[in-house]
């Protein structure tokens, strides 16, 4: 026992987060003696301590700091490797500086929350599905509807964009791992913590986090303590997507294979430089606005007491400029997946390469130019909304280049519509309703009228469910063969897609309609003219909620007995499909070189890259070329 | 199909020693583009605290300075310490690649008491202010924007105090100063936001 709590693990953890909160309760209880407070203990008081420090202790006793202390202390430290790779199941449950191992540690964990977060969706649907109240009181049901969004969006749809990546990109690039595997093993161990610290708010007095998830001040100023909970585990998840960012940025500046220029690289790794480069810029802003939350909450400053000359408005200001770009931050890596997909599935290069990566940067610049937006019936100075109704309009177009670039490549490919291309030509349709509703919404008059209604509801759930969550969908079906080796079952994928499909639809299209007539948001009870279309609404999301079970039955049942797929089931070029799957423990013998585009499909003989052990000549083919085999270009 | 040109390889030795050599495909080095993007990601976090110091001065109107004045005098001398104390963290750097462990292991110290000196002084100031983060918003912001660059200053510290432990057990030298570099690097940003700090807080 006692050689197991010296050995980083659960047992250390478990004895660490012991000693933190121990060592939080001597803290507080020090301190306010000390500086003669009364009472000496205040139990929120080292609440509000413990969830910022045992964190730490948690992380330091799974693991995570070992190898920079013994490097902090001075001693010579070597990388035997000895936490690479997974050798059994038990692995996936450490400290790991695998690649590929963290991986699906992201995907497996951002699912589990996702489920919960589902979950909870559904009890809000219960809630809804008749005027008056049906199972849960108000405050509950704001707590409910605050953490489904809070976990979707900072524990689901952001990381596993970081885990699909992080499992593919290093494959992609020709790098045998990330620039900097031991912080990404500590950015992947941060997310477990920020969630079960957002599900633990329930068992606080007064309730879970109530606010929304963008927990405007002075409401989370004033809340009961369950907000705390929010506030700081914001802080976790915004510091694990910070370090992935950096590490991606860093991997795809610095160790690309020989031969992959910028305009080489798959359009997967563009959409995660643009997003990383989101991360780093903008993340940093939601973190100030829950540092000053806190600062309110527990020490008493007055950033957000108007008594105090405080100004309540500067909460959204900061809180949307990183909010704004988020909603990049959880599409841009699903535009990169798209990309994949529909080349490799419609058997042609994607069409206008360069521009799909330029519109990504644009996105990227614009996204900066149109947080008030979110802001056009706060009260803020009436001049700044003009700008940004302008600005929010001009980013539609790099998204449509993007989008018509989309169709282009579909034009006269040789489409197989399997699973993910599903997903794919899915995503194409659901996320143009969700940018027409966004221009929609841009516009200052209608605005104003639809702010705080369902139609904003509907909005986001088109781009983050139809958007998003497609473009997840379609990755994880793409790239399953590569990381179990096994083939998923293609009936209940394309079961999975259709019942998903259809009844996202029958669930949030109607939402535009009594939205419009003015059924307000946030609110646990409702007119009773909505009520039909409430009824149907909360029919179709249980659809969508079993659908999920199905696509859940079918990976795990796939990973265990699904036929072997072979290392390159799609016939795809891209390099993460020349190794075996799934990839050996170090990705390469060697590293290949590049020696050509990405997505040359219909090219004869066009390669993307070479491996040493065996050199092709490459074959050098005109853009254009015809060719005779290919049935795209014989017209 | 245009893949099957390609040779899968799939005998691959699972007992393989460590990773194939990384192409190394542009001249910065990893470590140092590292805390460059992390010190990108620093300077927005003061950005969104001086966008709540320029709002509650600028928009909000609150009173500036709060309470009966700063003691800009203190501050400029505290400035001088940390502008000297990057001088001396420069000269560490020099003397690792030029392998001399005597002048790297003075400089080492002389930086970390240069900065240890400021968070001293800084702290003695927060208690002669005569008012708290309490008092009122200016206060809040006050505390707020040099309470987080002292944070930094703490964090650089530590950074520091790792090279330390290191140059003192012998292990930094020409071939071997990231481990000094890096940290380097995170101090002169901590310098030159104190510089930005000082300005719009006690001068402007």
């Amino acid at each position: 026992m006692a050689a197991k709590i010296r050995q980083p693990g659960w047992y250390r953890a478990l004895a660490y987060s012991i000693l933190g909160v121990l060592f939080c309760l001597g803290l507080s209880t020090g301190l306010r003696a000390a500086f003669a407070v009364d009472p000496v203990y205040d139990g929120e008081s080292v609440l509000q301590i413990s969830l910022l420090t045992v964190p730490l202790f948690f992380l330091g006793g799974i693991g995570c700091f070992d190898y920079w202390l013994r490097w902090a202390s001075g001693r010579t430290v070597v990388d035997d490797h000895a936490d690479h790779g997974a050798k059994s199941w038990r692995d996936y449950f450490k400290v790991n500086t695998d690649h590929k191992v963290i991986g699906i540690q992201y995907i497996c964990t951002s699912f589990f929350f996702m489920f919960i977060g589902g979950l909870m969706a559904m009890l809000v649907r219960a809630e809804l599905a008749a005027p008056g109240r049906q199972f849960v009181d108000p405050n509950t049901y704001n707590g409910i509807f605050s953490v489904h969004a809070t976990l979707l969006i900072f524990l689901f749809v952001i990381p596993v964009f970081a885990g699909i990546a992080n499992y593919v990109l290093p494959l992609m690039i020709g790098a045998p791992d990330m620039a900097f595997p031991r912080l990404n093993a500590l950015s992947f161990w941060m997310l477990p913590v920020a969630g079960v610290m957002m599900l633990l708010s329930f068992l606080a007095p007064g309730g879970s986090f109530a606010a929304g998830w963008t927990a405007y001040a002075p409401l989370s100023v004033d809340a009961p303590i369950g907000q705390a909970f929010f506030t700081i585990a914001v802080q976790f998840a915004g510091a694990s997507s910070i370090a992935t960012a950096l590490n991606f940025l860093v991997t795809i500046i610095t160790m690309r294979a020989p031969g992959m220029t910028f305009f080489r690289m798959p359009l997967l790794v563009w959409a995660n430089f643009s997003t990383s480069l989101l991360v780093v810029i903008a993340t940093p802003f939601i973190a100030a606005s829950q540092f000053m939350v806190i600062l309110d909450r527990a020490l008493g400053f007055n950033f957000f007491n108007p008594a105090g000359g405080g100004d309540v408005l500067m909460y959204q200001h900061v809180f949307w400029f990183y909010s704004h770009p988020a909603v990049y931050i959880m599409m841009l890596p699903g535009f990169g997946i798209i990309s994949e997909v529909l080349a490799t599935r419609s058997r042609k290069p994607v069409f206008g390469y360069r521009m799909m990566a330029f519109s990504l940067l644009a996105i990227v610049l614009l996204g900066f130019t149109v947080w008030a937006h979110h802001m056009f019936v706060s009260g803020m100075s009436d001049w700044i909304r003009i700008p940004m109704m302008i600005t929010t309009a001009i980013i539609a177009i790099p998204t449509g280049i993007k989008i018509f670039s989309w169709i282009a490549t579909l034009w006269r490919g040789v489409l197989k519509m399997d699973t993910p291309m599903l997903f794919a030509i899915g995503f194409i349709a659901m996320f143009t309703l969700g940018g027409i509703s966004g221009v929609m919404l841009a516009m200052v008059p209608l605005d104003i009228h639809v702010s705080d209604t369902y139609f904003i509801v509907a909005h986001i759930h088109y781009v983050l469910f139809g958007g998003s969550l497609f473009t997840i969908y379609a990755g994880i079906y793409f790239w399953f063969p590569k990381m179990t080796g096994r083939m998923f079952n293609e009936r209940l994928g394309k079961l999975h897609f259709w019942l998903t499909f259809i009844f996202f639809n029958v669930t949030f299209a109607p939402m535009h309609l009594i939205g419009v007539q003015g059924m307000p948001r946030r609110v646990s009870d409702y007119a009773d003219q909505f009520a039909t279309w409430n009824l149907i609404i909360s029919v179709a999301s249980f659809v969508v909620g079993l659908s999920t079970l199905i696509f859940l039955y079918n990976m795990i049942i796939s990973w265990r007995t699904g036929p072997k797929a072979g290392s390159n089931p799609w016939n795809s070029l891209t390099i993460e499909w020349q190794v075996s799957s799934p990839p050996p423990i170090f990705n390469f013998d060697a590293i290949p070189s590049v020696v050509g585009g990405p997505y040359e499909y219909g090219v004869p003989g066009a390669v993307h890259a070479v491996f040493d052990d065996a050199k092709p000549e490459p074959v050098a083919v005109a853009a254009g070329a015809s060719a005779d085999a290919s049935p795209e270009e014989t017209d | 199909m245009e893949a099957a040109s390609i040779p899968t390889p799939t005998t691959h030795d699972d007992h393989h020693h460590g990773p194939p050599i990384a192409n190394q495909s542009s001249r910065v080095n990893s470590e140092v583009l590292g805390i460059l993007l992390f010190i990108i990601s620093e300077i927005m976090l003061f950005g969104a605290f001086f966008a709540a110091y320029f709002f509650i001065r600028v928009v909000s109107a609150d009173g500036w300075p709060p309470g009966e004045g700063l003691p800009v005098a203190v501050a400029g001398i505290n400035c001088a310490i940390l502008l000297s104390s990057s001088v001396t963290m420069h000269w560490t750097d020099v003397s690792a690649k030029r392998d001399n462990q005597m002048a790297m292991r003075i400089g080492i110290v002389t930086t970390f008491l240069l900065g240890l000196t400021f968070l001293f002084i800084q702290i003695n100031e927060y208690l002669h202010l005569g008012f708290t983060p309490k008092t009122s918003a200016s206060a809040s912001v006050f505390f707020g924007l040099t309470g987080l660059h002292g944070a930094h200053v703490l964090i650089g510290l530590l950074l520091l105090w790792m090279s330390a432990v290191r140059i003192f057990k012998g292990k930094v030298g020409p071939d071997h100063h990231r481990g000094l570099e890096v940290p380097g690097i995170y101090w002169h940003f901590v310098d030159a936001m104190w510089i930005v700090v000082f300005t719009t807080i006690y001068v402007l």
